[in-house]
This record gives structure tokens, sequence and C-alpha cells, in this order.
């Protein structure tokens, strides 16, 4: 008994779930739901279909590469049961899918840091350009401006004077 | 030639049957209308043609059964005589020949009736004909009806008899009735002949298959022969006979040495002496059958004798239990054997064997030391060989100990796992964790990573942001909520009061305090002095004297208001400019121009034209 992955959305099938497909050639298609599979029937590509993970992952939304993505991986050989085995092979399970979960995760963080970036940008352009709402320009500045002037008419005078 | 195969040979039909079948035949398959007035050759073919298609179908038939039913002469002598022993050759004979007899003489009527047709001049009289012809076929085949029945139940007989192959290894039992030559080969083969404590149970020969040294072996089993002479032997007893005499086979001479048949040893072994001419040429064994009830080592003296004779003679002598299964594979081993030598012997004497032998040569390599080297078998394959002889059960199935068990038995297939650890066998294995396949999983590596911390330098860039983003929405706001009807005013109209000026630069952060002396607060002074909300009213009482006074001095000419400086005043220029200039390039006469001239409306420059050339429009 093992839970498959639907061909098209990547999601799991749960045994008496589903439906599966057989080509001609031989070539097996499992779905988890009437959607992804009427949705093979339209000959719709999944990496271009945006709710797959097919997609997400193709298009970079989420973590690829990573050795804790290595862990789960359909091995064809077959393991004699051993009991030690099997007990450290799940606590090492636990383990490890916390810490791919937590990568993920900061994968994702990451990439929308980018946004956090340009909201940034956006923040300091917008400070700039619209501070006259909140604050005049010369908020601080009236009493030096002024004597700045005054200095200077009276510079004017007394070259004036020369 | 139908060898072995009695079992192809057509139904016979009984007379009766016969007779309607093909009568009803011709009245189906030939054309039925016939008038007076046809032709005379019409008629005549239409009546002739009855006639021959009767005799046709009469002659195909008989033909066939002629064919289909073995010619005794054709057929393995075994056969023959077994047939003749069950149907009497003779009789099965004169059957055949009435049978060729009736062919012959309904071909003959036939011919003669249609030669008398030729000469019919009427409908009546070639009608007449036929109907003598077909009643004389019918006459004829109703006389054959005995024969009909005898031929049907030989073939009824004939399809049942067992495939016996009168030319591959036989094991042949034989002995009185009830010594236990059915239970012999009930034990050997699949066969299931019936055994019962009467005598004459078997009352045919019995055919089993049996494997030895890879080649199929035949186990016939016979019925008890009693003991008086051959002529007469009734025909139950001439079937045992008849297999004794033609199969080449090795002969198992069944006693019962508990004399449970009902026979004393002393009769059993007149018996054997009086059928031995018959065991000329064969390999012979004598099986004691019986022997959990006595053992030959119990018997008299002179009982014992008679054993001893006869193994003093060469032949071997095997005690047997058909019940306990004891001494059975022996004497199956041994009887194999002998008839296998018997007959490589045999090969070896006759012509055919040089053929062959002559195409053969052993390659021995040379010997090049003194060293043996004799050829290696290994553990396995001794002990396989061993089994596959003695025939014993290797190893116990889950079939016989669900017998044993009864309902006790639960079907336990996790016994036979090969595991690491023994004891781990009856473990339930986790398959599914979470969503996750454990087998997926197999080989653990723990691996850690340290977590980001998140940095806090832009808190003071986004808070003011989000005040610049509240005070527009705020705006926005106010805006909407002073639902003006009508055209808008431009701000410049409503007069600002000092008041919120002052609060409002307040709020943005400038100081605004000591402004008595500012410009706005002079002209509001000024304006207070000259009077509340005057209106801007044109003054052109006077009349201009000259052009540079055409406009009031107090009223800037409208290039020149609200412009600080010059380089204020080139900027407004070219603003000025730079918004003429698409319109100018487009061609428009102002803002306002968004008409599209259509300059070629389409259904003047298409089309054909109704008379005349399109170079003109």
């Amino acid at each position: 008994m093992r839970i498959e992955k639907c061909y098209f959305c990547s999601g799991p099938v749960y045994p008496g779930h589903g439906t599966m497909f057989v080509r001609n050639d031989c070539m097996t298609f499992r779905f988890c739901k009437s959607k992804c599979l009427k949705n093979f029937k339209k000959k719709r590509n999944p990496r271009k279909t945006r709710w797959t993970k097919a997609f997400r992952k193709a298009s970079g939304k989420e973590l690829t590469v990573d050795n804790c993505l290595e862990f789960e991986k359909r091995r064809n050989v077959t393991v004699k049961y051993q009991r030690e085995l099997w007990s450290k092979t799940v606590e090492a399970m636990r383990k490890v899918e916390g810490i791919k979960r937590k990568r993920q995760a900061q994968f994702i963080f990451n990439r929308l840091k980018k946004g956090k970036q340009l909201e940034k940008e956006e923040a300091i352009s917008e400070v700039k350009k619209n501070i006259h709402l909140i604050k005049a320009p010369h908020a601080g500045k009236a009493k030096v401006l002024e004597e700045k002037m005054v200095q200077k008419l009276q510079e004017d005078v007394e070259m004036g004077d020369d | 030639m139908a060898l072995y195969n009695f079992k192809k040979i057509m139904v016979v039909p009984t007379s009766k049957e016969f007779i309607d079948i093909t009568l009803s035949k011709t009245q189906r398959k030939t054309p039925t209308v016939v008038h007076k007035h046809y032709q005379i050759h019409r008629i005549r073919h239409f009546y002739m043609r009855k006639v021959k298609f009767t005799q046709q179908n009469y002659h195909d038939r008989l033909s066939q059964i002629l064919t289909d039913f073995p010619k005794l002469d054709d057929i393995h002598p075994f056969y023959a005589d077994l047939m003749n022993v069950l149907y009497d050759k003779d009789h099965y004979k004169l059957a055949l020949g009435q049978i060729n007899i009736a062919k012959n003489l309904i071909d003959n009527v036939s011919k003669d009736y249609v030669r008398l047709m030729k000469y019919g001049d009427s409908l009546y009289r070639c009608k007449q004909l036929k109907r003598a012809a077909l009643g004389r076929m019918c006459t004829i085949m109703k006389r054959q009806k005995q024969s009909l029945e005898y031929l049907e139940q030989v073939r009824q007989h004939l399809s049942r008899l067992p495939t016996i192959d009168p030319n591959t290894r036989t094991l042949l039992l034989c002995g009185y009735p009830n010594v236990g030559k059915s239970s012999f080969i009930n034990k050997v083969t699949r066969a299931d002949v019936e055994v019962q404590p009467y005598a004459f149970t078997t009352k045919s020969l019995f055919v089993g298959h049996m494997d030895y040294k890879y080649l199929r072996w035949q186990v016939v089993d016979t019925p008890g022969i009693l003991d008086h002479p051959l002529e007469e032997r009734n025909t139950i007893e001439m079937q045992a006979i008849t297999a004794l005499a033609h199969l080449r086979s090795a002969v198992l001479y069944v006693m019962d040495v508990s004399e449970q048949c009902g026979q004393t040893l002393e009769q059993q072994l007149e018996l054997f002496n009086n059928i031995r001419p018959l065991f000329a040429n064969k390999p012979l064994l004598i099986v004691a059958n019986k022997c959990d009830v006595k053992k030959i080592s119990e018997l008299t003296e002179e009982d014992q004798k008679i054993f001893a004779d006869l193994t003093a003679e060469g032949i071997s002598v095997i005690e047997t239990s058909t019940l306990t299964e004891e001494g059975v594979m022996t004497v199956k081993t041994e009887a194999c054997d002998k008839l296998l030598a018997h007959r490589v012997d045999g090969k070896m004497k006759g012509k055919k064997v040089h053929d062959v032998l002559n195409r053969l040569h052993l390659a021995v390599p040379a010997k090049r030391d003194e060293k043996a080297r004799p050829p290696f078998i290994p553990e396995g394959a001794r002990i396989g060989r061993k089994t596959m002889e003695v025939d014993a059960p290797k190893r116990k199935t889950e079939r016989d100990l669900e017998v044993e068990m009864g309902d006790d038995y639960i079907l336990d297939l996790q016994k036979y796992w090969d595991l690491m650890n023994q004891d781990e066998k009856y473990d339930v294995i986790p398959e599914i964790w979470e969503g996750h396949n454990i087998a997926d999983y197999i080989d653990p590596d723990i691996m850690k990573e340290e977590l980001k911390v998140k940095d806090e330098e832009m808190q003071e860039i986004r808070q003011l942001a989000k005040q610049i983003r509240e005070k527009r929405k705020l705006k926005i706001v106010c805006s909407k909520d002073k639902d003006v009807h009508g055209p808008r005013l431009p701000r410049t109209v409503k007069k600002v009061e000092r008041k919120t000026l002052e609060k409002e630069m307040g709020d943005l952060g400038l100081d605004m305090t000591g402004k008595d002396d500012s410009h706005y607060a002079v002209n509001a002074r000024r304006s207070r002095s000259v009077g509340v909300a005057k209106k801007r009213k044109r003054e052109a009482s006077v009349v201009p004297t000259s052009r540079t006074r055409s406009q009031s001095a107090s009223r800037p000419p409208r290039d020149q208001s609200g412009v600080r400086d010059p380089k204020m005043a080139k900027q407004a220029k070219k603003l000025m400019k730079n918004q003429q200039k698409d319109m100018n390039r487009q061609g428009k006469k102002g803002e306002a121009d968004r008409h599209v001239f259509d300059l070629k409306p389409k259904h003047l420059f298409s089309g054909k034209r109704k008379s005349g050339t399109n170079d003109h429009r």
C-alpha cells in the first residue's frame, strides 16, 4: 500500500481514491480527482497550469534543489524488514520532515524578500515625492533661510553703498 | 487408418432412421414441382435425378460406415484379438459384409431404374418407376436392420475401450480375482478402479499411467483369471488373456499370501504354471500381496518352499501390501528396471540399432596421469535423484497441515519469511506516516541548519510611508465628501483664512508664530480695511490712452501674473509651447479638437463602378 502522486497536480492519491489511466505504451497516469483528469484529457501541460506543484517548481516558486528533498525518493530496490532500521527510519523521517518544512518556508520567505525590497524603494520614493502632505518642505529650515536672506540683503546694501 | 481412434466413428443409424433420413433428404434437396405438360425429357430428368440422389445418399453413408469401422486385419493384433473376444470376429465381419452387399444392391437398382426411365413416355410412368426404385432401395435397407443395430452397439463399446498403446512400456497385472490388482494400480497410478470384496469387480481392462525415470509407463489392470482351460474361458477372462498374449510388457503376477481371495497358495501356483507359456519373453515379477495380514515368514514350510522355488528359478518375489503401501515402490522400480533392460536388449539385438550406433561416438579424454578423476555429482542432485526413485513425499505441504489441523488451521504465510532476525517475522510493518511512504525513506541521514534572523532597518521609512498613505486617503475621502453640485470653482476663488492656513502649516511642522508682517497677513489686513469680500470687477470706465496702459496697472498681464522671476517665466513659456507642440503637429484646432476626419470614406473609394472605369471617383 502506498500513497501515489497525482500526475497532474502532484498531490497525494490515497488508496481507494482517484483514477488511473494506462496508455498503450504501458505508461500509467494516476490522478487524485476528476479535475486533474479532465485537465489531462484537455492536453494541458501541468508545468503551465498555475495551481499545480509542477508549475510552482518549474517557475522557481518553491524549493527544488535541496538535500533534504533527496531523502524521500522511490528506490526500486526492496529492503528486507529489520526492526531497528525501520524504527530509525521513522524517527529520521520526522526530523527530516520538520527541517524540510522550515527550509521550504525559508525559501518562500527569501523569495518574497524582493517584494520587501520593492516596498522599501516604493516607500522611499513615496516619502520623497509626497512628504509635503505631512510635513512642509522647509519645516525646520525657515529660520535659517530667513537669516540667509537677511544676510544677503545686507550684503547687497553694502555693495550698493560702495 | 483409424488405429487407435475408435472414438471418431460416425453414429450408425437404425434402418428405419436411415430410410427416413435419406428419403426426407431427397425430398428437400431435389426439385419438387413437375407437371404433366412439361416436356418429356424434363419429366424424365426430374425423376431420374431423384433416383440418383437417393442412391448417392445411401452409397455415401454406407461407404462411410465401412471405412470408419476398423478392419481387423489392419489394426494391431492386440486390438484385433480384443475385438474378437468382445464382439466375435465372424459376426463383425459378417455385419460389415452385409452392409457392403446392400450398398452394391442399391447401386444396381438405381442403375437399372435409371435405364428404364429413359423409355418412360408419360409423367405417370416415370413417377411409378421412381417409386419402384426408391421402394426397392428402402426394402434393401430394411433388411439390414440387424446388422445396423449390431454395428451401433459395437461402435458404442469400441469408443469406450481404454487407449492402450501396445508398443510402449507397460506393466501388466494378472492373477486370481480379488488378490489386489486393482488396489495396486490405484496406488501406483492416478487411476481410480473400483475395489470391492466380491470377485470379478474388474470386468474389463483398465489403464493407468505413471512416471518413472522421466518416462511414461502404462499400467494395465486385468480382470481376474480362474484356473480352467482356454476353451472354457468366458469373455471377461479372455480379455485378460488377450492382453497377456499381445502386449509386450512386464508381467506382475499378483498372489494373495493371506489366501483371503478364496484360493489357496497351491491353486494360485497352479494357475501360474498354467499360464506360464504366456509369460515367455516377458520380464516376470511375483507380487506377494496382502503381506500386512500374513508375511511369507509366517507361512508353513511347504508354502514357503513354493516361494523359495520360484526365487530359485530366477523370478523375484516381492512382498507388498497395498494397504500399508509397503513394498509397492520396490515392485514398481524393479518391474520398470527389468522391462527397460529387456527392451534395450531387444533393441540391441535388432538391426535398427546399428544405424544409430554407427553414428554415436563417446569421446573420453585421454588420461594424463594416474590420478583418479571421478564424475562430480553435487549432493543436492544425488538427494533429488534418490527421492525421485523412492518417490517418497518430500516435505509436508500446507494442504497436509490443513487436513491435519482441521478447523484450527490458519494460513500463516509469514512463517516462511526469510529475514535477518527470525523473531521479527510477526511484526506489524508500518507503511505510511502523515502522507509519506516510509518505504521511500530507507537511509536515515540526519542533518540540521540554523534559521535566519529578521533585520530591522527600514522601520522608520515604512512608518513614514504609512502615514503618507493614510493622509492621502483621508484627503481623497474629504474631497469626495464635499459633494459639489455643478461646476467646481478653482481653489483661488475662495479666500483662505489666516487661521486655517496657520493651522495647516503648523501641522506640517512649520513654525507659524510671529507671522504678523508676512505677506499674507498684510494682504489680509489691507483687504479688510478696504472692504469685506470685494468681488473682482472689471474696471473699463476709463478709455485707454496708450497701449501700454490698455490694461489696468494693478492687474498684471496673464503671462506675468504668478511668475516670480524670468527663469520661471521662461519655464512657463516652455511649458506652454510644449503643450501646443503636439496639437500643432497633429493639425488640431485646440485641446478640444477630438474629431477624427474620415478623409477617405470607404464607400467612395472602393468597389466597382456600374459602367466606366475606376480612374476617377
